[in-house]
């Protein structure tokens, strides 16, 4: 407990940091807090600077064209001339390396990429994987391609400001290659017999749409993000570099919207084609509402307020993640999800309990990601130096850090408490109720899951709420020593008292740790307590007698204990037969009734040794015949009393009759009063 | 007639002259690492043999008889499906002509025009590093597309050879190395030049006196060039519209091909099995990129053989040379003529160059592999 506490501790320094982040990136900053009598002045303030941001905007698209001739001017200027010349040539030796090397790896590689490329997937997992595999391939070479490229660039010595502009334009060929492995990765552009490939849920008719957006996006915003940035100070030209960025943001946005309205109104067609009886409810179009977001954004940016609009974009897109999260995830586990509920279907006629196990862990594990990795970027897009984040003098930002650490810790005892439950339940479900209607039949080798699965959930649930209990105090800034401290005392106390409990429940452990019985087994302990073991709780063990009482008894109080019903039995009885019976003979009848015994339909199958008998021992006119068989565990009355009735039955047909309680006495004579001995006899 | 493989024996050959010849170009470039001296120094010993009578007909010969296979070849085809490489080595090649006519031009007609007119590397690095830099980007681009128009030639002709696994690893570094080690020679040798225009007066008057002689023949160059360039545009035209012309003829009447694994895939007469699978993204084997050289492409005829254009010397020769069983057929040389063709790939997609080399090797070797492999 302890040792998870200090675990927990370590994280907790991590989440702060993180939460640290979101305090920065929310709107909350103290004046906005103190100054509540102006917000008609705030309001004004923003319109402001709104109108002036959209004017700079404008007066960049203005003056850019008279810019362009001057940079083009002094461009043409600078390379036509001994310094053109060496940064070519320096180019194209760059290229040549960079190019080269790719080609050199891909000598080796392409053989393994188009082993994997022939590879049909055979479930949609099996074609992530697969994409893995070409990702890291391709990965590698272009990661080879952009190392080469940079560090060769070092070697030289460019004429001024050249060298800025090649790494840029390496980074961004990198960023376009970035998107189109990722295109190719995920959406898989192609001809339908590619479509098992395919990592999204898009029709064929959408995959070229959609590779041709996310293409066009990062093309524009590789221009937008790097080109503007070189202009702006080597050729010092401020309004070219502000047009172009409004030409990128503007095409990103056409993009994006024109797709989007495609996208949807393609779906919307294919879902009316393939299903036109299973209708729904009218919804609010979910494109128009996303739409409004990419213009929202694409507006706030146009009238200035840049890093406002990077943080609705990073919002919007991790919302619009959340929202088709459950779809993404879940397409994966499609086939399996389909016949699980087939199955529980065809079982009980109702839902199914849960979807399967991995599915909801990778879910909330994915949507934690998400938030994180968009709190990530907004700390980035805010240059939030993060580590002064959760020191904040304003007690309600700290205290919202504090409840997003909670909210998380939450999350990670959800996703817990799903596994284990998840785990549990499928398990339980797939071994079935054990021996419905028969408590004697021989108890399944899973009867002992069943015991203790039930036991692992509660206890698992306790803990975990116990945990996440602590920890989200601990989070919050509330001393938890103390109550940690006080749970050690009173435990020490409860333990002197109740060692009797803590023997019980530790013995029980060990029993069923070492499998002594199982739910549905017939135990004896001791000389009384005998009986069916009916239920396993967390102190006793509850065993039905034969004749009907239900014994209750501790753990601690079982010993020795006697299971009659593990594997096998031999039963045994004595066949007291006649002096003069022929002993071979009925060894030979005995042998036949076993053999007869196997196929009769009752008790045949209950058979593992067939009865078989011998002459045991003989007595004063008796001889005694042991007979005896083997059957599975309490079954061995029955096989017994079948056994006694066909005997019964064969003897009478042979004439033998069992031997009689009475003693005869043969008295010795002498020879010549024998005759008449037996006459009168 | 064996035609196909003349035409292939007489590209190969002319471009391994070609390329000779500027291997041993750029050697003297890369020799501008040491000083602008010893480049000049070893011109002549680098060049002195294609100033042979000889040598000067091997080069224009091998030149001439390079870049008509090369239209020719365009001509020819029947789809634009081609791998990535060949599609590169194909722009380039187009691209080389007019890129090097003016440096070819001044360097053979200029001492003939006017006769006093001696090119050396000073006058000539001065013209592309000072005076007219323009056409030192025309240079640099022609020295980077011929190198890799002949480099991809040459590395798609060598590995298919069993010798490739020896020498593979001395040519390789080459391949890169030349054009590498010419580029930094043509930096350094400039920056001597620039040096001196700056610091060396009489070099300086030297070298303008020599340049100002061209200036007035130049009229006369720029027209034998234009004229030169009239006539490779109009004949790059008309290979591009034969192209064109029989691409859409053919578009009338589309044939349908089926493979194994139950895929089938649509293209236009005249194009072949290769063709419509690459068309189609279907994958298939082609380690030499549909030069017919390595045989992995080759397909089974289930049904429609008389519906593919009949055998071709390059096809005959490789088939028997991998051993194909009676049925086999090239997918990069059989043409589909008309619809009904059914195929079995032999040879798994993913193979490599090991593969042509000795397929039935290969084929028992993975047999194992490739049938658990793309299962996995």
């Amino acid at each position: 407990m302890k040792r998870v506490l200090c675990e927990l501790g370590e994280l907790r320094g991590l989440w702060r940091a993180a939460l640290a982040l979101v305090a920065l990136c929310a709107p909350f900053p103290a004046h906005a807090l103190s100054a509540e009598s102006g917000m008609q002045g705030m309001a004004m303030t923003a319109l402001e600077s709104a109108k002036s941001g959209l004017a700079e905007r404008i007066q960049d698209l203005r003056m850019a064209s008279s810019e362009v001739g001057r940079i083009s001017e002094a461009l043409a200027a600078a390379v036509l001339g001994g310094e053109g010349v060496r940064a070519l040539t320096y180019l194209l030796i760059l290229i040549l390396v960079g190019c080269g090397a790719e080609w050199l790896y891909w000598t080796y590689a392409s053989a393994p990429l188009r082993v994997i490329k022939a590879t049909r997937a055979v479930s949609r997992r099996h074609a992530a994987r697969l994409a893995l595999r070409r990702m890291v391939l391709l990965g590698a070479g272009l990661l080879l391609f952009a190392v080469a490229t940079i560090a060769t660039s070092a070697a030289f010595t460019w004429p001024a400001g050249v060298h800025a502009a090649v790494v840029a334009a390496t980074f961004a060929v990198v960023v376009v290659r970035l998107a189109w492995m990722a295109v190719d990765l995920i959406i898989v552009p192609g001809p339908a017999h590619r479509a098992p490939q395919r990592l999204v849920p898009l029709l064929q008719g959408q995959v070229h749409w959609a590779a041709a957006c996310v293409l066009g996006v990062a093309l524009a915003l590789a221009i937008g993000g790097f080109v503007p940035a070189l202009i702006e100070p080597i050729a010092g030209a401020r309004h070219v570099a502000g047009a172009l960025r409004v030409l990128a943001a503007s095409l990103t946005a056409a993009l994006l919207v024109s797709t989007l309205l495609l996208l949807s109104r393609r779906s919307n067609r294919g879902e009316k084609g393939d299903s036109g009886a299973r209708r729904r409810l009218p919804q609010f179009p979910r494109a128009i509402v996303v739409v409004l977001l990419v213009v929202a954004v694409y507006g706030l940016w146009l009238l200035g307020a840049e890093t406002a609009a990077a943080i609705a974009a990073i919002v919007s897109i991790v919302i619009a993640l959340q929202l088709v999260s459950r779809v993404l995830v879940f397409y994966f586990w499609e086939a399996e999800i389909a016949a699980d509920a087939e199955a529980a279907e065809a079982r009980t006629g109702a839902e199914v309990i849960d979807p399967s196990l991995a599915p909801s862990i990778v879910l909330s594990v994915a949507r934690f990601i998400i938030v994180l990795l968009g709190l990530g970027a907004c700390a980035l897009v805010l240059n939030a130096p993060m580590s002064d984040m959760a020191k904040s003098p304003h007690v309600l930002v700290r205290l919202g850090f504090e409840l997003l650490g909670v909210a998380a810790l939450a999350l990670f005892a959800h996703v817990a408490w799903i596994v284990i439950r998840t785990t549990i339940d499928h398990r339980l479900e797939r071994i079935g109720p054990i021996n419905a209607g028969d408590p004697h039949g021989e108890p399944s080798p899973n009867a002992r899951l069943l015991t203790l699965l039930p036991l692992l959930r509660t206890t698992a649930a306790v803990s975990i709420l116990v945990m996440m209990v602590l920890s989200s105090l601990w989070a919050l800034g509330i001393e938890i020593t103390p109550l940690l401290a006080g749970a050690g005392v009173i435990g020490l106390a409860l333990g002197f008292g109740a060692q009797a409990l803590v023997r019980d429940i530790i013995a029980g452990i060990f029993y069923l740790a070492e499998d002594v019985f199982r739910v549905g087994e017939y135990i004896e302990s001791g000389t009384t307590t005998k009986g069916t073991v009916e239920r396993i709780t967390l102190r006793t063990v509850a065993l039905r007698h034969h004749n009907g009482p239900l014994h209750f008894v501790p753990y601690g109080a079982l010993g020795t204990v006697r299971n009659n019903s593990r594997d096998w039995v031999i039963d045994k009885f004595n066949l007291p037969l006649p002096i003069d019976a022929d002993s071979e003979k009925i060894r030979k009848m005995i042998k036949k009734i076993g053999i007869a015994m196997l196929d009769d339909p009752e008790v045949g199958h209950m058979l593992r040794e067939p009865l078989k008998g011998k002459l045991y021992r003989i007595d004063p006119g008796v001889k005694i015949f042991r007979c005896k068989f083997e059957t599975a565990p309490g079954n061995q009355f029955d096989v017994r009393a079948q056994a006694f009735k066909r005997i019964e039955a064969e003897l009478k047909a042979m004439g033998v009759k069992f031997a009689d309680g009475v003693q005869t006495v043969v008295v010795e004579r002498p020879p010549l009063l024998m005759d008449a001995g037996t006459a009168q006899a | 007639m064996p035609i196909k493989s003349l035409l292939r024996t007489l590209r190969l050959v002319s471009g391994l002259i070609l390329m000779l010849f500027v291997v041993g170009h750029l050697a003297n470039l890369a020799i501008g690492l040491k000083s602008l001296e010893a480049m000049q120094a070893w011109l002549a010993h680098l060049m002195a043999p294609w100033q042979t009578p000889v040598g000067k007909f091997l080069l224009v010969g091998s030149m001439l008889l390079h870049v008509a296979l090369g239209l020719y070849s365009i001509a020819a085809r029947h789809s634009l499906a081609m791998s990535r490489t060949d599609v590169v080595q194909l722009v380039l090649g187009l691209c080389t002509p007019p890129l090097l006519l003016a440096h070819v031009i001044v360097m053979s007609m200029g001492s003939k025009l006017a006769t006093a007119f001696e090119p050396s590397y000073g006058q000539i690095l001065s013209v592309y590093w000072s005076f007219a830099p323009m056409l030192a980007f025309q240079q640099l681009f022609a020295v980077i597309f011929v190198w890799v128009h002949g480099a991809i030639g040459l590395y798609s002709w060598l590995v298919l050879k069993p010798v490739w696994r020896r020498i593979g690893g001395a040519v390789v570094p080459l391949l890169f190395g030349v054009p590498i080690l010419a580029l930094l020679g043509f930096a350094e040798a400039g920056k001597e030049v620039l040096d001196k225009l700056a610091n060396d007066a009489a070099w300086r008057t030297d070298i303008t006196a020599m340049v100002e002689l061209l200036n007035p023949v130049r009229a006369e160059l720029d027209a034998i060039q234009a004229r030169i360039l009239t006539v490779y545009g109009g004949l790059l035209l008309l290979a591009v519209a034969i192209f064109a012309g029989r691409r859409l003829y053919n578009r009338l009447t589309p044939v349908r091909v089926a493979y194994d694994e139950g895929l089938s895939a649509t293209g236009v007469r005249g194009q072949s099995i290769l063709d419509v699978s690459r068309l189609n993204g279907i994958p298939h084997a082609d380690v030499c990129s549909a030069r017919g050289r390595c045989g992995t492409c080759r397909v089974h005829v289930v049904a429609g053989m008389d519906h593919l254009s009949p055998l071709n010397d390059i096809e005959r020769a490789t088939l028997a040379r991998v051993g194909a069983d009676a049925g086999d057929r090239l997918a990069c040389q059989a043409r589909v003529l008309a619809s009904g063709v059914s195929v079995v790939r032999v040879l798994p997609a993913f193979v490599e160059t090991s593969a042509a080399h000795d397929s039935g090797a290969w084929m028992a070797d993975s047999a194992g592999d490739a049938a658990s492999g793309p299962a996995a």
